[in-house]
């Protein structure tokens, strides 16, 4: 299943992306990045038979679009708002992953999302069994995600 | 059914006003922007209560996020929190029974996150009466809300009305 889970991430955000913000043409590409100038990093910690992290990087037009669509409102920039609204939404992308991991006897928990300054990374330069990022693109803007895992 | 005075009303009654209230909120002519059609269940119990509570987040939402100054949203915030502790948990019962009703297998995972939300919503009161009626709090209670609520039922419920569907007893309102 750890060789799926790349997948596995992309799968479970393009089903949230479909059903909460109706987006149904959603690709992604593998080893890239996103191409901003600003963004808004949420990462969710992973416990018990894997452990590390989950960043969803949300450049800051994608967020705004993101909100904009859930709840009909324009939003002019990122505030508590806008981040508790997108960490919520990491958080169920996390969540439905799991799930998907505990069929597989694979049994995790997901703490809290929190957000993180993309220059204050204190993981970035940890070993992982499993680290990989891709870039996700949808018809309101990119995604980036990065999977940091290691099996315990 | 028990309520907080401790008397005890027929069954019957108590659905006659359920049955009542359903009328009125399907027949109130509501525009919600938060509010899609795909989101129905074809339960009309739960439908109705559905509607109501995306009426309420949404009117939550306008007052939360007006350029009004934050003195005098207060109020408003006030109320609508005041009814969300309540109709949250009057909601999720009834939507809990249904499940039982017709033997929904989900049962036990679904009551999990709905208590899980109840927790969350409670925690959030409670933290914004000890800070004075703080604003960020607030605003970050107001994006996850709107978030939960979305995904709660354009996926976890949605779960309910397929089953409901397989065993042939979906638009019951039992």
């Amino acid at each position: 299943m750890i060789n799926n889970l790349y997948k596995t991430f992309v799968d479970a955000t393009r089903n949230v992306f479909n059903l909460m913000l109706h987006l149904s043409e959603v690709s992604d590409h593998p080893g890239e990045d996103c191409k901003c100038d600003d963004e808004v990093d949420i990462a969710v910690s992973i416990v018990g038979d894997l452990e590390g992290e989950v960043i969803y990087r949300f450049p800051v037009p994608t967020s705004l679009n993101m909100v904009n669509i859930m709840s009909g409102m324009q939003f002019e920039a990122v505030d508590d708002f806008v981040t508790s609204a997108i960490s919520e939404i990491a958080n169920i992308i996390s969540g439905n992953v799991l799930t998907e991991l505990s069929a597989s006897d694979l049994k995790c928990d997901r703490l809290p999302p929190v957000q993180r300054k993309p220059d204050e990374d204190p993981n970035k330069d940890k070993e992982y069994e499993l680290k990989t990022s891709c870039r996700i693109n949808t018809s309101i803007g990119e995604v980036g995600l990065e999977i940091r895992l290691n099996r315990v | 059914m028990l309520v907080n005075t401790g008397i005890q009303f027929d069954p019957q009654t108590v659905n006659l006003f359920k049955q009542i209230s359903i009328k009125m909120i399907q027949e109130r002519d509501v525009s919600i922007m938060l509010w899609k059609d795909q989101y129905k269940l074809g339960v009309p119990v739960i439908d109705a209560q559905h509607k109501e509570l995306f009426r309420r987040v949404d009117s939550f939402l306008q007052v939360l996020r007006s350029r009004d100054s934050w003195d005098k949203k207060i109020p408003q915030i006030n109320e609508t929190l005041e009814f969300m502790k309540r109709y949250v948990v009057e909601h999720f019962h009834d939507e809990e029974e249904y499940q039982k009703s017709i033997n929904y297998p989900g049962y036990e995972a679904h009551k999990k996150i709905h208590d899980g939300m109840v927790n969350y919503v409670q925690e959030v009161c409670k933290q914004y009466e000890n800070s004075n009626s703080n604003e960020p709090l607030m605003q970050q209670f107001g994006g996850r809300l709107l978030a939960w609520l979305i995904n709660h039922v354009a996926a976890e419920d949605q779960l309910i009305a397929a089953y409901a569907k397989k065993k042939g007893v979906s638009g019951s309102d039992k």
